[in-house]
């Protein structure tokens, strides 16, 4: 009998290479709904902003109100202030302390850890009652310039700050970088503006960015303490006239998408557990 | 136990060629090792037969049916990774039990078999200890065991001792060995170590570039190179360029000498250019007196360095063949030092031609 | 006298180190100081006050009487809301943000989708307050563009449905919860490692069996873990709260009782924002027991 050899079957095609690659509904259905529940605000918040419209009249009529309410230069304009000196008095704390904490003092940063996680501990809300009293017998002056606000708001950008800058000098290796310098000669503030420094820039950026997101929405103590910022100033427009409040409100999401564009393309969307401010 | 072949896998990952066109057959019971060095392909192979991956074209065939329509939960394989693969949250026992768990065995079956495996792999007495107390060696003892309880066909092994330390490795490997035998399971065996996959090996596959380059036994991969990169990848090996005189003689003129390659396999045209490979330890030395001839056979040659091994010594030399390195028991050395003139000759047995 | 001379050496520069270790050591400390100085004068004395206001009568004699009244209305159902409110957003958060990290981390879904949903996840978080208030407002207020829309569709939301209710605030914090589980939760499931998966499907256990002996058991003490951390986040929360309108918060009446310069009822005051203290305390505690559990495993 004839041996009857089976030719070898062709090789099946692959397609289970794509099936092991397609991702089960259920994931598909949760990347949904997040994309629903983030994006359905936003929508509505631009739809609101532009409706209510007399007909004739401009389709941005509400944020054309806003823009040439004074009210509304003031306040923005006191923010981005305040959020600037925040952002500096900050660098200047921070900067050469944690420098300091790792340099010569890494026994310490245990305590440094604990502090910066104590903000957390104690919200706005409740600093503001320990506060305000304290501040007032303190310096009277003090209180009543909007300047305190940044003091203030350097405490909240504190856990962000520092785990910036904790986190770019721990990058580097900051004590060969410094004796390095040393053996040329460098003095020690030197060597921190000169060397040092710019190995941080994106820490510094990050931090700052941070920082500038959560001066610019804080809401609490500026309106405990009666300054007229931006998002006091959103709230009272918005109470009284919704639509320029929604409109006012779309403005603080470009700000707040703004900064977060700027720490992505600084990180690369690596480390964004950090890019997490808390101004609820 | 089963047959493993592969047909023609291919995979590329965008323009790089992970695996060109590969075949290979291992026999049921079988020990074969994938050597090669990083990027030959040798895991992404192991890969594609767990499950893991899959190629783009080529089958891949236990016991003769092609498994790759199945997923890597139902192909029935044991393996161990190179390391972090045991179950944190789960004692060795548990983690032992694992497979059979999903199997669905009985509470006692699995215990008994969980203390069998872990009894013959040494560590009955670590069963109830988490992975993070046990060093890399127990750990991936316990995986061993743990691939081993669902009574695999096949045992997949990605460099399992590449993240251990020397003199465990040593020790494992032989275990592994031992293990293998005593329960007759085909196995194949990942690695970039030539030592490991020469000692304990039924057949070794040298990997290059998605290809086999060399599938041998141990012996036969390390006398009987047949590819240049074969040659250069295993073991040390001595290089020199010589020009084809006579394929029946199977002669070749190398510098002023003129030497006889006795290999079968020699098939080279007269005035082709050809590489001979000769092992160190194929290459013998002889003191000459002052002044003196190299003896009929041996040709002249000097010493220019001296590298201490420990049993042997490596003896580098400068001869008119071109430069070759000498293996002679230290002992021996002692007698040799710079520039000492010596009487060298080559195990023509051992010598082997590839053209160029 | 040579010994006597290297004994005398020797004493030399054992006098000379530690001194000079010790006097550096010093000096290095008022490196820090203009930190500390700000910390004492911003927050930590602040805070002490306000932790020894609590127990103070406004003659500054020692008392209970401020915790005690704690217990008496309005207090005792603001606390109630507050912990309620604060539980439901971080269970909905913390299962979405769990569920939706899982997915983002899955194989085979597209490279964009990562950051895409991180930049939107880091966004979101940060867009608490005020501005997340009238967002909702647009959305599901009254005159909302979803809420017309579902009275399209037949589905009057109102009355029953408000903003200032349980499930309505709670769904408005959930839009900085989620994101920030998101966020926290990634690095967790990343540490479960790819070789324990493999393993896992090796020895015939499929996704589910994954999941249910290695991955949930591994992951489970950081997510409840997060999940406090987010009800502590919550509990926290004051502008979202105040912009919404939400009258029975305890945030809310520690701040009816701070208006600007006039304090008008600092005892309660003090003995509120204490008893705030306590619980935020105790979540941190509990948070950072449960995710001291989950980093012995992913090691």
């Amino acid at each position: 009998m004839a041996q009857v050899t089976v030719a070898a079957s062709r090789p099946k095609p692959h397609r289970f290479r794509r099936a092991r690659s397609r991702v089960p509904i259920w994931h598909v259905a949760w990347l949904a709904l997040a994309a629903l529940v983030f994006l359905v605000p936003v929508y509505s918040v631009v739809q609101f902003s532009l409706s209510g419209i007399v007909p004739g009249q401009n389709p941005f009529h509400w944020y054309l109100t806003v823009f040439d309410d004074s009210g509304f230069k003031s306040a923005f304009w006191l923010s981005v202030q305040i959020s600037l000196e925040t952002v500096a008095a900050s660098l200047i704390l921070m900067v050469p302390t944690v420098f300091w904490v790792h340099l010569r003092l890494p026994g310490l940063r245990p305590v440094m850890d604990l502090i910066s996680v104590l903000p957390f501990v104690i919200p706005p809300i409740v600093l503001i009652v320990g506060l305000a009293p304290f501040l007032k017998t303190f310096s009277s002056w003090l209180f009543v310039r909007p300047e305190v606000l940044s003091l203030i708001y350097v405490v909240f950008a504190l856990p962000f700050m520092y785990r910036a800058l904790d986190a770019g000098l721990r990058a580097i290796d900051l004590r060969t970088l410094v004796e390095a310098a040393e053996s040329l000669g460098a003095s020690l503030p030197r060597t921190l503006m000169r060397v040092i420094l710019p190995n941080l820039r994106a820490a510094i950026i990050g931090g700052s960015l941070l920082t500038v997101a959560i001066a610019m929405g804080e809401f609490t103590i500026a309106s405990i303490m009666g300054f007229t910022t931006f998002s006091v100033y959103t709230y009272n427009i918005g109470t009284s006239t919704a639509y320029e409040g929604v409109a006012l409100t779309f403005i603080s999401l470009l700000l707040v998408w703004g900064a977060m564009l700027g720490l992505y393309l600084l990180g690369r969307g690596g480390r964004s557990a950090a890019g997490v401010a808390i101004t609820n | 136990m089963a047959t493993v072949q592969l047909r023609g896998l291919r995979r590329t990952f965008g323009n790089v060629v992970a695996l060109d066109h590969l075949d290979l057959d291992v026999h049921s019971g079988e020990f074969v090792s994938l050597l090669g060095p990083s990027g030959c392909g040798k895991t992404t192979a192991l890969r594609i037969i767990a499950g893991f991956e899959w190629p783009d074209s080529g089958e891949v065939l236990v016991n003769g049916e092609d498994v790759l329509g199945e997923p890597a939960n139902k192909r029935n394989m044991g393996m161990v990774f190179q390391a972090y693969s045991l179950f944190p949250n789960m004692t060795a026992q548990q983690n032992v039990e694992f497979g059979l768990r999903v199997r669905k065995q009985s509470r006692e079956q699995r215990a008994k078999r969980a203390r069998e495996l872990l009894e013959l792999v040494g560590l009955a007495s670590a069963m109830s200890r988490y992975p993070r107390q046990l060093s890399g060696g127990q750990q991936q003892r316990v995986a061993l065991a743990r691939s081993l309880a669902i009574e695999p066909s096949v045992l997949l092994l990605d460099e399992p001792l590449s993240a251990l330390d020397a003199k465990v490795r040593v020790q494992l490997r032989e275990e592994v060995r031992r293990i293998q035998l005593e329960l007759g399971i085909t196995t194949l065996y990942v690695t970039h170590d030539q030592e490991e996959a020469l000692s304990i090996s039924d057949r070794v596959a040298v990997m290059s570039e998605g290809r086999v380059e060399q599938l041998g036994t141990p012996a036969q991969i390390y006398s009987g190179p047949r590819t240049a990169f074969v040659a250069n990848f295993v073991g040390t090996m001595n290089k020199l360029e010589a020009t084809v005189i006579s394929r029946e003689d199977r002669t070749v003129r190398c510098g002023p000498v003129t030497l006889s390659v006795p290999d079968p396999t020699f098939s080279h045209a007269p005035g082709e250019t050809v590489e001979l490979f000769i092992r160190p330890e194929d290459v013998r030395l002889e003191l000459l007196s002052n002044g003196g001839s190299p003896p009929a056979g041996l040709f002249e040659g000097r010493v220019t360095s001296l590298t201490f091994l420990g049993p042997v010594t490596r003896v580098g030399l400068t001869t008119d063949l071109g430069p070759l390195l000498a293996d002679v028991s230290s002992a021996v050395a002692l007698g040799l030092a710079a520039d000492t003139v010596v009487a060298i000759g080559l195990d023509s047995s051992s010598l082997r031609s590839i053209a160029l | 006298m040579a010994l006597a001379e290297a004994g005398l050496q020797a004493d030399v520069l054992v006098a000379a180190a530690p001194r000079k270790r010790s006097r550096t050591r010093r000096w290095a400390f008022l490196g820090v100081l203009p930190f500390f100085a700000y910390i004492s004068i911003f927050l930590l004395i602040p805070t002490g006050e306000l932790i020894v206001g609590a127990f103070r009568t406004a003659n500054g004699a020692f008392t209970l009487s401020n915790v005690k009244d704690i217990f008496h209305a309005p207090y005792p159902a603001a606390f109630e809301f507050s912990l309620e409110l604060s539980a439901l957003s971080a269970f909905i958060g913390g299962l979405l943000g769990f569920l939706v990290a899982n997915a983002i981390l899955h194989h085979g879904v597209p490279r964009w989708i990562r950051p895409m949903y991180l930049s939107f996840s880091g966004m979101a978080a940060n867009f608490a307050g005020v501005p997340l208030a009238f967002a909702y407002g647009a959305t599901l207020g009254s005159l909302g563009v979803v809420t017309t829309l579902l009275g399209h569709l037949g589905l009057h939301i109102y009355p029953s449905f408000s903003l200032q209710g349980l499930f309505g605030a709670a769904l408005v914090y959930a839009y900085f919860q989620f994101p920030l589980m998101i966020l926290l939760m990634i690095p967790v499931i990343e540490g479960l490692r790819q070789e324990w998966r493999e393993a896992a499907s090796n020895l015939g256990a499929g996704s589910f069996g994954f999941w249910r002996h290695i991955g949930l058991p591994v992951v489970t003490p950081s997510l409840l873990g997060l999940t406090v951390l987010l009800f502590g986040n919550a509990f926290s929360a004051y502008a979202t709260a105040y912009a919404l309108g939400v009258s029975n918060l305890v945030t809310i009446d520690i701040a009816q009782l701070v208006d600007g310069n006039m304090t008008l009822n600092p005892q309660d005051a003090y003995a509120l924002a204490f008893g705030m203290i306590v619980i935020i305390v105790i979540t941190i505690a509990i948070y950072s027991f449960l995710q001291r559990r989950t980093s012995r495993w992913l090691r």
